[in-house]
């Protein structure tokens, strides 16, 4: 079942490109083409709007949340090829930063998983790739990835932080030895996977090919303790791919056609336990997806308008397993 | 930014939309001749590849032409969605010819590319236009007012618009409509536009400003306006682009004033409407708003014109554009920076003076050092407003709580008023999948708040499908009855009660047995070993005298005489008698003897682990009772096949043990599944929570892998939306990282914010607290903190049942810091005390029944072995009084006391003895039963031991002799059970398993012809030998020669799990 439990009316003025949750669910970003980026308490159905965030010039692309451990902070993108983080400090909203290092409209932001640090990705029209780390003291670092994607990067979505060869976290105490990867997607119709080297510079560690058209999103399942590391990306084709890979080296990725649709399909998101995908198409329609017993991904639900009702067959299907 | 170079003046056109990967194709212009004034044309096809950061463009064809190329198109004519056939290139060539090409042919290195060629036209044919609607309809344009329209499935005629306008004049551009497909336009460089519709064969409309000045070389229709145009002029006077509504037709709806000069060529995004290109003699290319006229964007050009421009149809951020100085440039208006261009020129100069090392040096160049003002120049800023296909107009995405938030904007353009309707949205959702797992959870937290144990197990036994389901749930009930041992034992096939009736006709076999006391005897003292024994007898040397009799071989009498010389020389005698004897039992019976259970359960036959558990639920002390049962479940689990490694399971639910259960039923099970991890749970919530009623072990702490599983559970039911659930099942006393941090997720999530947290900062240091505080009742039901902690009540010592120990850290582990003075431990009102243990027996029974039940420590002793003496004077008071009661509903008698000599020389057992002992009886209960044992129909007995343990009671037991069809059916299934991999096979095993009970059923009524019986017993046999098709046939022959009701019930399942057996090659 999809039941609508809050309906949120922002007040934006203009189309809406992004709505996200905080880490726990009770606070809602938005942002729009208005060029302003809202928060709202959403506990328990209420919508207070906490704040309204002005600073960007143009359309406002995406929103990010990052991880509560290092306090209330948003990031934001816009097609003014700005990037701003923002803060919460003693309850007001406020501007903490802003990047300007892109030429031409930033498209997605993505923080790390928190293990790393503070850690932002941001995908950008100009073709490259930026990273910012929080350094300290109000201090970000930059790199940037250069041409990752000819005329244009969408997407960006961090590998979680899993330790190579071991299926469950480290005890605490040693610092583990994380590898950090991310997925981008771009107009150059490629998913690229980069990866960190030893000497902290970010190399591309591998291309997937399979979407003939742009690619719009592409989402990083979150880790459940398998081995399996799944990708799920999107297209201007209208296809959708998740995109597999068992071995440890991390290079042997298959994909497989989740669905293609008629239309474009702009984004693509995991439930927290990576069992559903929910895919927003051009045709307004949201989607969910399941993978079935056999391997097939099947649609359990149609979402309209935060409705739908969730089609029985696979959990059936589990049961009779049993 | 510019992303390919072509130097080639050339005319130019996209690949059709559909086409993958994207192809420039350009033709050599026939108006503009070249820097080298070559006459020469060809037309060559260029594929895009973004993925190359390079400028050049790859080349995949050239075709050496007759014809120079006015105007070129691309049109997908038989191209189906996935770009299979590439469409046809049609050219409009100088001498009034039109050419259509096949492109693939051109890409695969043909010579024959020409699909066909008309010429048609009396002059140059300068316009040409695809019906995007029937993509088979070409539209051309030539001098002398010359139309034509074309049908590329039947080229040789075409047709006519309508009548040729007048004044006869050059048609230098024609365009269909993008919304009605029967509309063309044309235009001339006289500045007239004439609209024509195909039904009527007749233009419909001109248009003209009446200027004289407009010299159109430009036409577009609006992508999604059916009745708008642009018109362009490339007259400087009047560089203007003009639109117009053909509503209004008298004067332009706005005039676009933009270029310096006149517009040499125009084109309209179909991707973006709100976006024109246009280049003039002014060099400049512009892209503006035909619907506002603002210049959203000015492409960096050299200084050259442009005389053709085109947008790439399938990417939209693309376009293409032919100049005067023989270059064609592929732009991208999203901006960015030019270094790739600079790249080139960098290469080009090297390539130019050879490589590194031009002049041989030994030294080579060194890097190009770039001026950082050039960087700067470099940049280029993308269009003012972003182009409609990176608005994203919907998403969804997931969040905490298996929560959905969504927006969708309504498609189209919901300008203006229609703005102020539509309320921007954001739905935030509920999304349940997993109805089954919340419901099955939802019952067990019932079970646990209720305390309802006994029938919430009954219910899982009922609703089992398998007899390993049946089997677990059965032995986590026993948990929460009365004489739980006992009913452990019951559950493995011992049942007292049936020893006793056997012990009893035993009896009445023997009688007479007791010695008469009257009569004399004679006590010799003569030189044989009787005389000699006597004497060491008379002489109180018991030493000898039970040396004596062992070196006889008389046993017994050295047993009974070692009695007598007390506990030393009875166990020094023991050691001897065992030593000697070789009979099967002998280390059984030496177990019982020795108390020494660790080696029964180290060596028995792992076939034989329910004897093995039986007799550790027999005889084990409550302190090494667990750590046996691990013991036997490790060694299932190690050394068994996958049968036995689940049946570990049970070994574990005896001990208590709650993670070796998860970590042998993770090992059996896909956990992943939440069905599957549903199953686990229940099992691990309601053995902690007997163990905790116990208190026979410690239950605090949470393991890794039970956390791990704990915490999974929690994931999932927070995923489905109960968070409050999940709150209750995450283990509590725990400090591992990820379960604090999901504890603190999950509370903050319920919109209570953690107390006693000054910063956000640190999860990792987060007392997470909820806000309610449990009251003085520990079972509060709508407090799912307080739920929790009943559950899994942590701290050093095991609390006592019902009581909640807050916030106890372990002082052992690396806690978070003592709680703030906010704690609730200090708050907490005083609890109830009538569940403290040492209350346990006063207590009002209602609280109080369950508890009781396995208090071990207090009310338990397990039987004394056999050490202590028997025929001790002093004897126990309740034993002497059973010797008074031969008759006595107990299955002893003091005649069985009596060694049974008989007993060394080997009975044929075949199993363990069954014993008798039972939990929390007197020590001499249990130690004559084992001795009486010899005499019992001991065969009887041992198979009954192998009837499995959940065989109902109530029913009739299957006749012994064919007790073995039984075994052998059951274990066969279960052989394929384990096997077996695939869900409906496994349905099909478990569903036979089920109908074989009418097989048992008419066993125990006794009710099947002896032919049937016996072909049972020959398919059993060859199931032993795993010989299933002999078995198969023999099958087919009862089936065949009995009488179909009889065997209809069975039959055919037993024909099933034949054939799945040799498929399976159990």
């Amino acid at each position: 079942m999809v039941s609508v439990i809050n309906t949120v009316d922002t007040s934006h003025e203009d189309m809406i490109h992004d709505a996200q949750m905080d880490y726990y669910g009770t606070r809602l970003a938005t942002c729009s083409s208005d060029r302003s980026v809202k928060i709202f308490d959403v506990r328990n159905g209420g919508q207070i709007l906490i704040a309204d965030l002005r600073g960007h010039e143009g359309p406002v692309w995406q929103v990010a949340w990052a991880h509560p451990m290092y306090g209330n902070i948003l990031a934001s993108c816009s097609y003014d090829r700005k990037v701003i983080i923002w803060k919460e400090e003693n309850g007001t909203w406020e501007k903490t930063h802003e990047h300007s290092g892109h030429d031409s409209s930033v498209n997605s932001v993505c923080w790390a998983p928190h293990e790393y640090g503070l850690i932002l990705a941001c995908g950008s029209s100009d073709g490259a790739i930026s990273l910012l780390t929080y350094t300290g003291e109000g201090q970000w670092e930059v790199k940037k990835i250069n041409n990752a994607h000819t005329i244009g990067c969408n997407a960006v979505s961090w590998a979680p932080a899993v330790v190579p060869g071991s299926l469950i976290d480290q005890p605490s105490g040693q610092k583990p030895n994380y590898i950090k990867k991310f997925a981008s997607g771009g107009c150059d119709n490629l998913i690229k996977l980069w990866r960190e080297e030893e000497d902290g510079q970010w190399k591309e560690e591998q291309k997937l090919e399979a979407h003939s058209d742009w690619v719009r999103d592409v989402a990083w399942a979150p880790s459940i303790g398998l081995p399996t590391s799944t990708i799920a990306s999107c297209s201007q084709d209208g296809r959708v791919f998740i995109w597999t890979c068992d071995d440890a080296s991390g290079n042997m990725w298959s994909p497989k056609l989740l669905h293609k649709f008629n239309d474009v399909v702009w984004h693509v998101s995991w439930s927290i336990t990576a069992n559903i995908l929910a895919v927003s198409g051009g045709d307004n329609k949201v989607t969910l997806w399941k993978e079935s017993v056999d391997g097939q991904w099947v649609c359990i639900s149609d979402v309209n308008k935060g409705q739908g009702s969730v089609s029985a067959s696979i959990t059936e299907g589990q049961q009779n397993e049993q | 930014m510019k992303l390919k170079e072509i130097d080639r003046t050339a005319m130019q056109a996209w690949s059709p939309a559909q086409s993958h990967p994207i192809y420039l194709a350009t033709g050599t212009s026939a108006q503009q001749l070249d820097a080298t004034f070559s006459t020469s044309a060809s037309l060559e096809i260029f594929e895009l590849d973004l993925s190359d950061p390079s400028l050049d463009m790859k080349s995949c064809a050239t075709f050496p032409s007759s014809h120079r190329y006015h105007k070129l198109i691309w049109g997908p004519h038989k191209m189906d969605s996935k770009g299979n056939v590439s469409g046809v290139l049609i050219a409009g060539g100088e001498n009034g010819s039109i050419i259509l090409y096949d492109p693939s042919k051109i890409i695969a290195g043909d010579e024959e590319v020409v699909l066909a060629q008309k010429d048609k036209h009396t002059g140059p044919v300068r316009a040409l236009d695809v019906n995007i609607f029937q993509t088979n309809l070409v539209a051309s344009g030539a001098n002398e007012s010359e139309i034509y329209i074309w049908d590329l499935n039947n080229f040789a005629t075409p047709m006519t618009p309508g009548a040729k306008t007048q004044p006869a004049e050059d048609i230098s551009c024609i365009a269909w409509n993008r919304q009605v497909q029967h509309i063309l336009a044309s235009a001339s460089p006289s500045g007239r536009a004439t609209v024509w519709d195909l039904r009527k064969n007749e233009p419909i409309i001109k248009v003209s400003d009446h200027s004289n000045r407009m010299h159109c070389s430009g036409l577009a229709w609006h992508p999604d306006v059916a009745t708008q145009m642009v018109l362009a002029s490339e007259d400087d006077r009047l560089p203007v682009i003009q639109m117009w509504d053909l509503r209004f037709a008298s004067s332009p709806l706005r005039v676009l004033e933009n270029h310096a000069r006149g517009i040499l060529a125009i084109a309209w995004s179909m991707a973006d409407p709100e976006l024109l290109l246009s280049c003039g003699k002014d060099a400049k290319i512009l892209c503006s708003n035909p619907n506002t006229g603002e210049v959203l964007y000015e492409l960096p050009t050299n200084t050259q014109w442009c005389f053709d421009i085109q947008w790439c149809p399938r990417n939209p951020a693309v376009l293409s554009a032919a100049s005067f100085d023989g270059r064609i440039s592929v732009y991208s208006i999203m901006g960015g920076s030019i270094d790739g261009l600079r790249q080139k020129q960098v290469d080009k100069l090297s390539s130019s003076f050879g490589n590194l090392d031009p002049f041989g040096t030994g030294q080579p160049l060194p890097p190009l050092q770039i001026p950082q003002q050039t960087a700067q120049h470099s940049i280029v800023l993308p269009l003012k407003k972003p182009p409609k296909w990176i608005r994203r107009p919907v998403g969804a995405s997931f969040s905490f709580g298996g929560k959905l938030v969504t927006f969708e904007n309504v498609r189209g353009q919901p300008q203006q008023g229609a703005e102020q309707q539509q309320r921007q949205q954001v739905f935030v959702s509920q999304v349940v999948t997993e109805k089954d797992f919340l419901s099955r959870s939802e019952q067990l937290q019932q079970a646990v708040q209720s305390q309802g144990f006994v029938s919430y197990c009954q219910r899982k036994i009922d609703a089992s499908h398998t007899e390993f389901e049946k089997n677990v749930w059965s032995f986590l009930k026993v948990n929460f009855e009365e004489d739980s041992r006992g009913k452990y034992l019951e559950l493995l096939g011992y049942r007292r009660e049936d020893l006793g009736k056997k012990r009893i006709k035993e009896e009445k076999q023997e009688p007479g047995f007791v010695p008469s006391a009257g009569g004399t005897f004679n006590i010799s003292v003569s030189g044989d070993i009787d005389g000699l024994i006597t004497r060491a007898l008379l002489t109180g040397n018991f030493e000898s005298a039970v040396d004596l009799c062992l070196h006889d071989n008389r046993m017994a009498d050295a047993i009974i005489l070692a009695i007598a010389g007390g506990q030393e020389l009875l166990a020094q005698t023991q050691k001897k008698y065992f030593a000697k004897s070789q009979s099967k039992i002998t280390r059984l019976i030496t177990a019982v003897v020795m108390k020494n259970w660790k080696e029964i359960v180290e060596s028995c036959d792992l076939k034989n682990w329910r004897e093995a558990l039986a007799a550790v639920l027999t005889y084990a002390k409550p302190d090494e009772f667990s750590a046996l049962c691990d013991l036997l479940g490790a060694r299932l689990e190690s050394e068994g096949d996958s049968l036995l490694q689940t049946q570990a399971c049970l070994c574990y639910i005896c001990a208590g043990n709650v993670e070796k259960l998860v970590a042998c039923w993770t090992k059996a099970q896909d956990g992943s599944n939440p069905l599957s991890l549903q199953d686990l749970i229940e099992k691990v919530v309601i053995l902690r929570k007997a163990v905790q009623l116990t208190q026979a072990m410690d239950t605090n702490t949470v393991g890794t892998l039970l956390a791990e599983k704990m915490s999974q559970y929690a994931s999932l039911l927070a995923a489905q939306g109960s968070i409050a659930a999940a709150l209750a099942f995450l283990p509590d006393n725990t400090n591992q990282p990820n379960i604090v941090q999901l504890r603190d997720r999950l509370c903050r999530a319920q919109g209570k914010p953690v107390p006693g947290q000054e910063s956000s900062r640190s999860p990792y240091e987060r007392q997470p607290l909820s806000k309610g505080r449990p009251g003085p009742n520990a079972g509060h039901p709508q407090m799912p903190r307080v739920q929790t902690q009943q559950y899994y009540p942590h701290g050093e010592n095991p609390p006592p049942p019902g009581f909640i120990m807050h916030g106890t850290v372990n002082p052992n582990t690396a806690a978070p810091p003592p709680p703030s003075p906010g704690h609730m431990h200090s708050q907490l009102p005083p609890y109830p005390q009538p569940q403290r243990p040492q209350n346990g027996w006063n207590d009002p029974p209602a609280l109080n029944r369950v508890p009781k039940k396995k208090k071990m420590p207090e009310n338990f002793m397990p039987p004394v072995p056999i050490t202590s003496p028997i025929m001790n004077p002093a004897g126990d008071p309740q034993s002497q009084m059973l010797q008074q009661q031969p008759s006595a509903p107990g299955p002893l008698s003091s005649q069985a006391s009596f060694p049974q000599p008989h007993l060394v020389g080997g009975q044929p057992f075949h199993g363990v003895q069954q014993p008798l002992g039972q939990a929390g009886m007197p020590p001499s209960f249990s130690k004559p039963n084992i001795e009486g044992a010899p005499g019992a129909p001991i065969g009887n007995t041992i198979q009954h031991v192998q009837v499995l343990p959940t065989e109902k009671i109530s029913k009739k037991p299957i006749p012994d002799e064919h007790l073995i069809l039984k075994t052998t059916f059951e274990d066969l299934i279960q052989r394929c059970l384990s096997s077996a991999t695939d869900p409906q096979t496994k349905r099909k095993l478990d569903d036979a398993s089920k109908r074989l009970e009418f097989l048992y059923d008419k066993l125990r009524e006794q009710t099947l012809s002896p032919t049937i019986i016996n072909g049972l017993h020959s398919i059993a046999r060859s199931i032993e030998t795993r010989n299933y098709s002999e078995g198969l046939t023999v099958h087919t022959h009862i089936v065949s020669t009995s009488n179909f009701s009889e065997t209809s019930a069975f039959m055919p399942v037993l024909k099933v799990v034949l054939s799945q057996a040799s498929k399976l090659g159990v």
